[in-house]
C-alpha cells in the first residue's frame, strides 16, 4: 500500500515534468507545475505516514514512549507546501492573462521575445 | 533574557523586514510613511547584523536562536532555530548592505511608477526571504525564505508589466524557479525520511554516518534547487531575462543577493550537511560548473546589446568565479571565494544601478540606441567607470584583489593536487576577465562616450538620492579594493574557517558534546592556512602612481598641456575628422565592435544563440537534464 | 632623519631611476634605435636617433585641440595616467639585483597592469567620439585579448618552474624569480623555458602596437584608429607612452629569462680585482649599461626586423595568429614545465 504511494507519487512528478517540457500551452505548464506540486505532496505525507498510527494529537503529559501515532512534523510541511502551490498557481495564471493580453497567445513558442 | 541581548539581533533582523512590508500594505498610502518605514526597516536590519560583527566575526562565538525558546531536547531538535555562524554573518551583512543601498536609490527610482506601495512590500518581502535564508539553521525554513524570495522576485520582475519582455521573463522565472523549489521541498523531505530532523547542525551530524542512496538522491535534488537560485549554467538564460526586464533596483537584488543565497545554499550543503570538504569528486563537481558558467556567460555578455542584460550574464559568469574558487576546497579558495561573492555584490550592485540611471533618464537601455552620455551625465559615468574597472579586475579596485587570490588559490590547488585540470581554472578565470574588461569596454563606448543621439541632448543628471547609492557603492568598491588585509581578516577568513568548523556549528545547535557522541570522526578544525604565493598591496601601489601622475601632470602643466583651446563645433577646428566627409551621426554599433575576436567565434556564437531559443520548454527541459545528470553524478560517483 | 631620507630615496626611484627620467630617456632611445635600423633596413637614411626627442619636444610645444563633441576630462587625463601606469610598472620590474619596490606587486599584478596602458589608450579614443577612434578601440581591445593568453600562459610556465626549483610548488614574486636565477643561471637555459621565451618575443610587438600587429592604429586605413583626434602634448604622452612600453616589456623579458646575466657582471667584476664602494657603483652602472644594450638588442630582434620584414596582419588574423601559434608555443612551455623538465 506504502509502495503504491511512493510510485504514484513518482508518476505525478514525472508526469509534471513531462508535462512541463513538452506542453506548448501556457496553461498547461501551469497545470504541470500543479501535478509536479502534488507530486511531492504526496511523497512527504506518504514518508510522515505510519500504518495504524493514531492522529498525533496530545497534550502535554498524554504523550508516551508507547503512543504511536503518524509523524505530525510532514503533515505540517505538507500544509505548508499546499500554500505555495497554490500561490504559484495564482500567480502564474495571473501572469498567463497579462501574457496574452501583450502576446495575443499562449503558445510558448511564440512567446520568446528574449532570447540570444 | 534581556530583550536585546545580542542572541535576537538575527531574529530582530528578519522581522524588521517582514514587519516593514506589513506595514507599507497598511499604510503605505502616504508617500512619507512607506519611504521612512521601508528606509527603517532595511537600516535597522543593517544595523543588527553590524551589531554581530565582533562576537561573532571576531570572537568566534556562534550564536544559535531556537524559536520560542524550543531547545532540542533528548537529543532531536524539534524548534525552529536561527543559527549564526561567521559564514552566515558574513552573508547577511552583504544582504542588508545591498538592500539598504537599493532601498535609497529606489525612493527616486521608482518616483514615476504607479502601485509604488506593492513594490516596497515585495522588496522588503525579497530582503526579508534571504535574510531569513542565510540566518536559518533549519532545512525546511530554509525552503520556505527560498519560495518567498523567488516569490517576490517573480513578482518584481513583472513589476512594470508594460516594458517588453517583463511578463515573459516572470514567467519563465516562476516555472523554473518552481521547478527548483520543488526540487528543495523534495531534497528537503528526502532527508527527513532518513534522519527525522530538519535542523542543519542535526542533519550535519548525522549525515556523515549514514551515506545512503536516498541521501545521495536528497544532494542531488537540493544541489540543483539552489543551483537554479544561484543561476548557474544551464539555468541562466532566467537570470539574463529577469534582470533585464525588473527596475534596476531590484536587478540589484536578485543578482547581488540572490545569487548569493544560491552560493550560500551550495556551500551550506556540500561543506556542512555532507562534509564533501575532502572529496575529489565533489571538489571536481564545483569546479567544473564553476568554470563552464564563467565562461559560457562571459561570452553570451559579449554578444548582448542590452545594458542591464549584458550585465545580467556577467553576473551569472562572477558567480561561476566564486563557485569555482569555493569548490576548490582550500582555505585560500573558499576565502577567495566569498571575497569574490562580497566583491560582486558592491561592484555590480553599482553597475546596475548605472545601468538604472541610463534608464531613468533616457527611457531606454539598448546599447545600440544610447552614446555620448558622459557629458551629460558626468556622475553615473564615474560611478559606471568603477563599476567596471573593479568587474573587469582593473587594479586597485576590489575585484582585483579578490579574483588575485582565485587565481593564485586555484593554481596551487593544482599543484599541490599535482592535476593539470586545476591549471585550465586559472587559465579560464584569467581569460575571462580579459573577456569581461572586453564587454566593458563595449558597454563604455556605447553608452557613455562616441557620439550623443539627437534625441537626448536634454538629459540631465540623476537625482541625488540615486547619486548617493552610487556613491556608497562605488565608496566600498574603493576601499575593500584598498585594504584586500584588512577585509580577509575580519570578513572572509572568519567565514573561510567557519567552513571548516562543522563541529562547533553542530555543537552550538544540539548543545556540547552532540556532535562528539553522534559522530565517529568529529572534522576537526585544523587550524586552515592562508599562504598566499605573491605579493599585492595596493595603498603601495597607488601612492606610488599617484606621485607619478602628480609629477607627470606638474611638468604637462608646464609644457602648456592645460592650455588647451576649446570651442564650439561650429568651427571646423573642433569638429571631428571624418576623412573629408560630410559631418553626420556615425557612432560605431555596439554589435560590430570586437569583430576580430568574435569572427574567429562565429560557430560557437551563432551555436549559442540558437541554444537561448527563448522557449520556456527548452529551459525546464535544461533544469530536467541537469538534475538527472546531477542525480546520476551523485549515485555513481560521490 | 632617516624617515626623510628615505622618502628621499623613494622620490629618487620615482622620478629618476628607475622611473620617469630613465624611462623618458631609455624609451625614446630605443625608439630612435628602432626606426634608423629599420630604415637601414629598407635602404633608406632614416632619421636621426635622436628624432623621437625632437618630435616629443615640438608636440609639446602645439596646440592641444579638443573636439568639441570630446568628453574633456576623460581626453586629457587618459594619456597621463597611461604614462603613469608604465612608469610605476618599471618601478617593479627589478634590474638584475636592483629593485627599487619588490614586495608590492608580483607577476599576476604586473599582467593586469600592462592593462591600463592600453586601456588609457581605449578610453582616450572613446572619450573623443571620433568613430575613427570607435574602430580603433575595438581593435586595441582585440588586441590586448589576443596578447593575454600567451602572456599569462608564460608567466604560469615560469610561476611553475621557478616555485618548483624553491620548493614552494609555485612562485609569482618577480624579485624571487629573479633571485633564483642569480643563483642558478638564467632560465633561458631550461628546455621548457624556450618555447616560452619565443612566445614571449613573440608578444612584444604585439603588447607595444607594433608593425604587423598595429591594427588598432592602422595609420592607413582608420588614421591612428583612438589617436585620430588627439594633438600636441597628450599626443606627445601617447608616443611617449608608446616608446616606455618598448622598454617594458623588453625589460620584463630580460627579467624573465636572463636574469642569470647579473652573476657574469658580478664575476666579472670580481676577476678585474675590484671591490669596494666605488666598484659597486661602477657595477651598477655597468648593469644598467647591460640591461640598456641587452633591450636594444630585443627591441632590434622583435620590434625592427619583424617590421622591416612583415606587411600588416588584419585584425582577426592577429587574433588567431596569437591564439593558435604564440599560445601554443607558451602551452608547450607550460606542459614541460609542468613535467618537470
Amino acid at each position: 500500500m506504502i509502495l503504491f504511494n511512493y510510485i504514484a507519487s513518482f508518476f505525478l512528478i514525472v508526469l509534471g515534468l513531462y508535462c512541463i517540457v513538452v506542453k506548448y500551452n501556457l496553461v498547461k505548464t501551469v497545470i504541470g507545475l500543479s501535478i509536479l506540486d502534488y507530486g511531492v505532496n504526496l511523497l512527504i505525507i506518504t514518508i510522515g505516514f505510519n500504518p495504524g498510527g493514531t492522529a498525533p494529537i496530545f497534550t502535554q503529559g498524554e504523550i508516551t514512549p508507547a503512543s504511536y501515532f503518524v509523524d505530525p512534523i510532514p503533515q505540517a510541511l505538507t500544509l505548508t507546501s499546499i500554500v505555495i502551490g497554490a500561490c504559484v498557481t495564482a500567480m502564474s495564471l495571473a501572469l498567463v492573462i497579462k501574457l496574452e493580453e501583450q502576446y495575443g497567445t499562449i503558445d510558448t513558442r511564440e512567446i520568446r521575445r528574449l532570447r540570444g | 533574557m534581556n530583550m536585546l541581548s545580542l542572541q535576537h539581533f538575527p531574529i530582530y533582523s528578519i522581522m524588521v523586514l517582514f514587519l516593514g512590508a506589513f506595514l507599507i500594505v497598511v499604510f503605505g498610502r502616504s508617500k512619507v510613511v512607506r519611504h521612512s518605514v521601508a528606509l527603517l526597516a532595511t537600516c535597522a536590519s543593517m544595523l543588527f547584523m553590524m551589531g554581530l560583527i565582533k562576537p561573532v566575526m571576531l570572537g568566534g562565538e556562534i550564536i544559535s536562536y531556537w524559536m520560542g525558546a524550543r531547545v532540542p531536547a533528548g537529543g532531536y531538535a524539534i524548534g525552529i532555530a536561527l543559527e549564526v555562524d561567521a559564514l552566515s554573518l558574513f552573508f547577511g551583512l552583504l544582504v542588508s548592505t545591498v538592500v539598504f543601498v537599493a532601498c535609497i536609490y529606489s525612493i527616486q527610482y521608482m518616483s514615476h511608477d504607479d502601485n509604488v506601495p506593492q513594490y516596497y512590500t515585495l522588496f522588503l518581502m525579497l530582503a526579508g526571504g534571504v535574510m531569513g535564508m542565510v540566518l536559518t539553521g533549519d532545512l525546511f525554513n530554509m525552503f520556505i525564505m527560498v519560495e518567498i524570495l523567488t516569490f517576490a522576485a517573480v513578482a518584481l520582475t513583472a513589476f512594470r508589466n508594460t516594458v517588453t519582455g517583463a511578463l515573459e521573463a516572470a514567467f519563465k522565472y516562476l516555472v523554473v524557479g518552481s521547478i527548483g523549489s520543488t526540487c528543495i521541498l523534495a531534497g528537503t523531505i528526502v532527508l527527513y525520511a532518513q534522519m527525522h530532523t530538519l535542523n542543519l547542525g542535526q542533519l550535519a551530524a548525522l549525515i556523515p554516518g549514514n551515506l545512503t542512496t536516498s541521501t545521495k538522491l536528497a544532494f542531488a535534488l537540493l544541489f540543483i534547487g539552489f543551483c537554479t537560485k544561484a543561476f548557474l549554467v544551464p539555468f541562466h538564460p532566467l537570470a539574463a531575462d529577469a534582470h533585464g526586464a525588473a527596475p534596476a533596483s531590484i536587478s540589484v537584488l536578485i543578482s547581488g543577493v540572490l545569487t548569493k543565497s544560491g552560493i550560500y545554499g551550495i556551500i551550506r550543503l556540500t561543506y556542512f550537511l555532507f562534509q564533501s570538504m575532502g572529496l575529489g569528486t565533489m571538489q571536481f563537481w564545483l569546479v567544473f560548473l564553476g568554470s563552464v558558467s564563467m565562461f559560457v556567460c562571459v561570452t553570451m555578455a559579449l554578444a548582448q546589446h542590452d545594458f542591464k542584460r549584458l550585465l545580467a550574464f556577467h553576473s551569472i559568469s562572477q558567480i561561476g568565479y566564486v563557485l569555482a574558487a569555493v569548490g576548490l576546497s582550500t582555505a585560500l579558495g573558499i576565502s577567495a571565494g566569498v571575497y569574490h561573492a562580497m566583491n560582486h555584490t558592491i561592484f555590480k550592485g553599482l553597475l546596475f544601478l548605472a545601468a538604472g540611471a541610463v534608464l531613468h533618464e533616457t527611457g531606454t537601455t539598448d546599447l545600440g540606441k544610447l552614446g555620448g552620455l558622459s557629458k551629460k551625465m558626468p556622475v553615473t559615468t564615474v560611478m559606471f567607470l568603477v563599476g567596471a574597472a573593479a568587474i573587469s579586475g582593473i587594479p586597485p579596485f576590489n575585484g582585483f584583489a579578490s579574483k588575485w587570490m582565485i587565481y593564485q588559490a586555484s593554481y596551487q590547488k593544482a599543484v599541490e593536487s599535482n592535476n593539470i585540470g586545476f591549471l585550465a581554472v586559472t587559465i579560464c578565470a584569467l581569460v575571462t576577465s580579459t573577456l569581461t574588461l572586453a564587454s566593458f569596454v563595449k558597454v563604455t563606448q556605447s553608452v557613455f562616450f562616441g557620439q550623443l543621439p539627437k534625441e537626448y541632448e536634454n538629459v540631465k543628471e540623476v537625482p541625488f538620492g540615486m547619486r548617493l547609492a552610487m556613491g556608497i557603492l562605488a565608496a566600498l568598491c574603493i576601499v575593500t579594493g584598498l585594504v584586500p588585509n584588512y577585509v580577509t581578516r575580519f570578513l572572509t577568513e572568519p567565514a573561510a574557517k567557519a567552513v571548516y568548523h562543522v563541529g562547533a556549528y553542530i555543537n552550538s545547535a544540539m548543545g556540547a558534546g552532540y556532535a562528539e557522541s553522534v559522530m565517529q570522526t568529529v572534522p576537526v578544525a585544523a587550524e586552515p592556512s592562508f599562504v598566499q604565493h605573491g605579493v599585492w598591496s595596493p595603498v603601495s601601489w597607488l601612492c606610488l602612481l599617484m606621485i607619478a601622475l602628480l609629477a607627470l601632470t606638474v611638468v604637462a602643466t608646464s609644457a602648456k598641456y592645460d592650455k588647451v583651446s576649446l570651442g564650439e563645433a561650429t568651427d571646423t577646428k573642433y569638429q571631428l575628422f571624418y576623412g573629408g566627409e560630410k559631418n553626420f551621426y556615425s557612432q560605431v554599433g555596439s554589435d560590430d565592435l570586437f569583430w576580430g575576436f568574435k569572427h574567429n567565434w562565429r560557430h560557437y556564437f551563432s551555436f549559442m544563440h540558437e541554444l537561448h531559443s527563448g522557449v520556456v520548454n527548452d529551459y525546464a527541459l535544461w533544469a530536467v537534464v541537469a538534475l538527472a545528470l546531477a542525480t546520476l553524478y551523485a549515485l555513481v560517483v560521490l | 632623519m632617516a624617515l626623510i631620507l628615505q622618502a628621499l630615496r623613494y622620490l629618487v626611484y620615482v622620478l629618476v631611476f628607475p622611473g620617469f627620467l630613465f624611462c623618458f630617456m631609455t624609451g625614446l632611445l630605443l625608439c630612435g634605435i628602432d626606426r634608423k635600423l629599420v630604415a637601414r633596413m629598407q635602404k633608406r637614411v632614416g632619421p636621426p636617433i635622436l628624432q623621437p626627442f625632437y618630435d616629443f619636444f615640438k608636440l609639446c610645444g602645439k596646440e592641444t585641440i579638443v573636439p568639441a563633441a570630446a568628453n574633456r576630462t576623460v581626453f586629457l587625463l587618459a594619456p597621463l595616467v597611461g604614462l603613469a601606469a608604465l612608469v610605476v610598472i618599471q618601478l617593479f620590474i627589478p634590474v638584475f639585483r636592483f629593485s627599487a619596490f619588490n614586495s608590492i606587486a608580483d607577476v599576476i599584478v604586473i599582467l593586469y597592469l600592462l592593462l591600463i596602458p592600453a586601456l588609457s589608450v581605449i578610453m582616450g579614443g572613446a572619450a573623443s567620439g571620433s568613430p575613427y577612434a570607435g574602430v580603433g578601440l575595438s581593435r586595441e581591445m582585440v588586441t590586448i585579448l589576443s596578447c593575454e593568453l600567451p602572456l599569462l600562459l608564460v608567466l604560469l610556465a615560469i610561476g611553475k618552474v621557478v616555485g618548483t626549483a624553491l620548493g614552494t610548488g609555485i612562485c609569482f614574486s618577480l624579485s624571487k624569480i629573479v633571485d633564483y636565477q642569480m643563483a642558478h643561471g638564467s632560465l633561458l637555459g631550461k628546455l621548457s623555458m624556450i618555447p616560452a621565451a619565443v612566445a614571449f618575443l613573440l608578444v612584444i610587438p604585439g603588447e607595444t602596437g607594433n608593425h604587423p600587429f598595429d591594427a588598432a592604429e592602422a595609420e592607413t586605413e582608420i588614421c591612428e584608429g583612438p589617436l585620430a583626434e588627439y594633438s600636441g602634448a597628450p599626443l606627445g604622452v601617447y608616443k611617449l607612452s608608446h616608446a616606455v612600453k618598448m622598454l617594458t616589456m623588453t625589460s620584463l623579458f630580460v627579467a624573465l629569462f636572463l636574469g642569470g646575466i647579473g652573476t657574469g657582471i658580478e664575476n666579472l667584476m670580481f676577476q678585474l680585482g675590484l671591490s669596494g664602494g666605488a666598484a659597486g657603483a661602477v657595477a651598477f652602472l655597468l648593469e644598467i649599461l647591460v640591461l640598456f644594450l641587452l633591450c636594444a638588442v630585443l627591441t632590434f630582434l622583435t620590434i625592427s626586423v619583424v617590421h622591416a620584414v612583415t606587411a600588416r596582419l588584419r585584425i582577426e588574423q592577429l587574433f588567431k595568429y596569437y591564439w593558435t601559434v604564440v599560445a601554443g608555443l607558451a602551452l608547450i612551455s607550460l606542459v614541460l614545465a609542468w613535467y618537470g623538465l
